[in-house]
């Protein structure tokens, strides 16, 4: 008994990879609905800003840890980890205070474009720093596959799952439950009142900004360590990411987590179940992109909202 | 009447050209002498100097001089289709060593064929590029040439008969994937799955996991450093344990910062480094090209002198029984004709194709040493697999 053409232990691999994948697309993702949420607009820099984390993450685990693996090693790495949170959430409010906060009121395409200009000016200023070749960043314990009958998960995998689980978690905890995250719902819904509230919404928005590029920060460093660092990494994943925040529904930050895994899971099965041919791979999300425009815009777990007029 | 004259004047004008009385014998390289890929150009174009050094310094050609026409191609199939049509149309050169790439070579043969000049190619290995013509010529091992040999080896020596092969899709992978399929298979080996991506793919867990289930021996990943290392990562990841088979592309030492550990044991085919086997004139070509520039010849500079030795034997040839003007079709006969030439990258002898028989050694990567040892060097002789001591 098999789907399609498919084992069972296939089928079973592919989950476990979809999976993992769509954990860092989730990831990813929360960084563009939490913008979107609150400003209205895609911050088309995203990517970018995980790059920039990948790159400082290994800076910070090299000088920590250097090469080789310790039983420190992982201790080191999630050092490492928030360091790289820590530079990614300022290069985000940077960002956001130079080619952004200007253009606020501006006509929406501006931001928009801004925002592609950043995107390209770090990605190149990231070749200029540190040269096009991939930087590999060593796992911090020794990447043994695990096999489950014939199913092979790695420690990686684990990590990676894990760590979105918990920073995913602690988000939506943020949001719902403190002041802050109060705050920020109420920013979101309609900025102005939230001002006249006395809520500093220019605080609220910085503070979006960073909490979403340091998602961004810790999603690059847990891919890097597979798939190497270099200075376009962030461009596909960035898009991959925000087409799983308009999948979930934008602006809904539990919506972004169920679309980044289902996206990954989809992506995954479509190449192997439909036999989508490797090079039309990354079609797969982009044609998922254009149905939930088509058919439901405001994504899985989106309200539909009313065009104030 | 005004055409039949018009032509009477084109031949006579033809004529005119052919019969003219040369004051010198131009050739001409094309490589990469500016922009990222400059050192290999100018290792070459040192070589083609020492050469033409030293001919000019025996009396040239017949008491001509040979002087020698250089132009940069920077890399780029447009700028080598100007420099040819510069050392064609200007110079009018008969014959020249170059283009380093496949893709400038692939884009200025067919000019080189139609205009009957002999090129020679030092380092372009793209199976199509002598296909082009039979004015086209290549001093270096070819693709199709590595596969055939390493198809044989896989099958024969080591004894492997179920291979998966996971290729990228661009011109030099898909080559030496589809020439290896069909060799290995004719070997008597089986080809149990064909999986293929795209240059700058990353994430090759699927085709990895579909290549699991097929039961291999061993995988075949004719690929470039960046593709391969993730390959070898992802294949280890979800317990892949086989044999890994790769080509000439691995032996670029960036596979060992970036696969480490995991590229120990690949076995892989490369043109045959044939330095431990004694040639005194490679030793003396060597010499001298240090003092003369410092540094060392590269494999490609030395595929160059010999590429540029045998044209100016070719050319020396077609000026002396010509009588003093160089017959295009006499080059090209004699580069055919031309049989066991000892040079100081081995011995020259090309086949009908313009390819050079070239000895394809297969090598071992050590990634604790971060070298590769060549474990034995091969050729095909009568279809058959014969191995060079």
């Amino acid at each position: 008994m098999a789907l399609f053409h498919l084992s069972w232990s296939e089928i079973g691999q592919h989950v476990v990879n979809g999976i993992t994948l769509g954990s860092i697309y989730a990831l990813i993702a929360l960084g563009y609905t939490m913008v979107y949420g609150i400003l209205k607009f895609i911050n088309f820099a995203h990517g970018e800003i995980l790059m920039m984390g990948a790159y400082a993450g290994y800076f910070f685990y090299m000088a920590l840890n250097g090469e080789g693996v310790s039983s420190l090693s992982l201790f080191l790495f999630l050092l490492a980890m928030i360091g790289s949170m820590l530079v990614s959430a300022t290069l985000g409010v940077i960002v956001e205070k130079l080619a952004y906060k200007p253009l606020r009121t501006a006509p929406r395409l501006a931001p928009l474009l801004s925002a592609i200009g950043v995107s390209i000016i770090l990605s190149n200023l990231a070749a200029f720093l540190f040269g096009t070749k991939s930087k590999r960043l060593d796992y911090p314990f020794p990447n043994e596959t695990i096999l489950l009958g014939n199913v092979a998960i790695t420690p990686h995998q684990i990590l990676i799952v894990v760590s979105a689980l918990v920073l995913m978690v602690a988000l939506k905890l943020f949001v719902d439950y403190s002041k802050l995250g109060k705050a920020m719902r109420a920013t979101s819904q309609n900025m102005n009142v939230a001002k006249l509230m006395g809520i500093n919404t220019d605080f609220i928005i910085s503070l979006t900004f960073a909490i979403g590029s340091a998602l961004a920060a810790a999603a690059g460093m847990l891919v890097a360590l597979e798939i190497k660092i270099y200075p376009t990494m962030g461009t596909l994943a960035g898009l991959k990411a925000f087409v799983a925040a308009v999948f979930g529904g934008i602006g809904n930050i539990t919506g972004a987590m169920i679309g980044g895994v289902l996206l990954g899971v989809i992506e995954t099965f479509g190449v192997a179940v439909l036999g989508i041919p490797q090079g039309l791979r990354d079609t797969v999300a982009f044609t998922i992109l254009i149905f939930v425009l088509l058919f439901r815009p405001s994504g899985l777990l989106g309200k539909k909202e009313k065009e104030k007029v | 009447m005004k055409r039949i004259l018009l032509s009477l004047g084109l031949v006579f004008l033809v004529l005119g050209c052919g019969s003219k009385k040369l004051t010198e014998i131009p050739v001409g390289f094309i490589g990469p002498l500016t922009g990222d890929a400059a050192n290999y150009g100018k290792l070459s174009l040192q070589a083609v100097q020492i050469a033409l050094d030293e001919i000019n310094a025996q009396g040239g050609i017949g008491g001509l001089p040979v002087k020698l026409y250089v132009e940069d191609d920077e890399g780029k199939p447009e700028k080598a289709n100007a420099a040819f049509e510069k050392l064609y149309g200007v110079n009018k050169i008969y014959g020249f060593v170059g283009p380093m790439f496949s893709s400038c070579a692939l884009a200025i043969a067919p000019k080189a064929q139609a205009a009957k000049v002999v090129m020679i190619s030092q380092s372009a290995t793209h199976k199509d590029v002598t296909s082009k013509g039979d004015f086209i010529f290549r001093n270096v091992l070819s693709d199709q040439l590595q596969a055939e040999v390493f198809g044989r080896y896989v099958a024969e020596k080591l004894g492997i008969k179920k291979v998966a092969i996971l290729y990228i899709k661009n011109d030099y992978s898909q080559g030496l994937a589809m020439d290896f399929k069909r060799v290995f298979e004719a070997s008597g080996g089986q080809v149990v799955a064909v999986e293929t991506g795209v240059q700058g793919d990353k994430d090759f867990k699927t085709q990895l996991t579909k290549i699991k289930e097929a039961q291999p021996e061993a995988l075949y990943i004719p690929n470039y450093v960046a593709e391969m290392a993730q390959i070898l990562e992802q294949a280890k990841q979800l317990g892949l344990n086989v044999k890994i088979l790769s080509a000439d592309g691995f032996s670029n030492p960036e596979i060992f910062a970036l696969a480490k550990d995991l590229a120990n044991g690949v076995i892989f085919s490369n043109s045959a480094d044939e330095s431990g086997m004694k040639n005194p004139l490679r030793e003396n070509f060597v010499k001298l090209y240090r003092e003369k520039y410092g540094e060392d010849p590269d494999a490609f500079a030395q595929n160059a002198y010999d590429a540029f030795k045998v044209l100016l034997l070719a050319l020396k040839n077609a000026y002396e029984t010509s009588g003093g003007v160089i017959d295009r079709t006499k080059v090209r006969d004699f580069l055919l004709n031309l049989r066991g030439y000892q040079g100081v990258s081995g011995v020259i002898t090309f086949l009908p194709s313009g390819d050079a028989i070239k000895n394809v050694g297969i090598y071992v990567a050590d990634a604790k040493k971060k070298t590769y040892n060549q474990i034995a060097v091969y050729k095909v002789e009568n279809n058959q697999l014969v191995e060079v001591k």
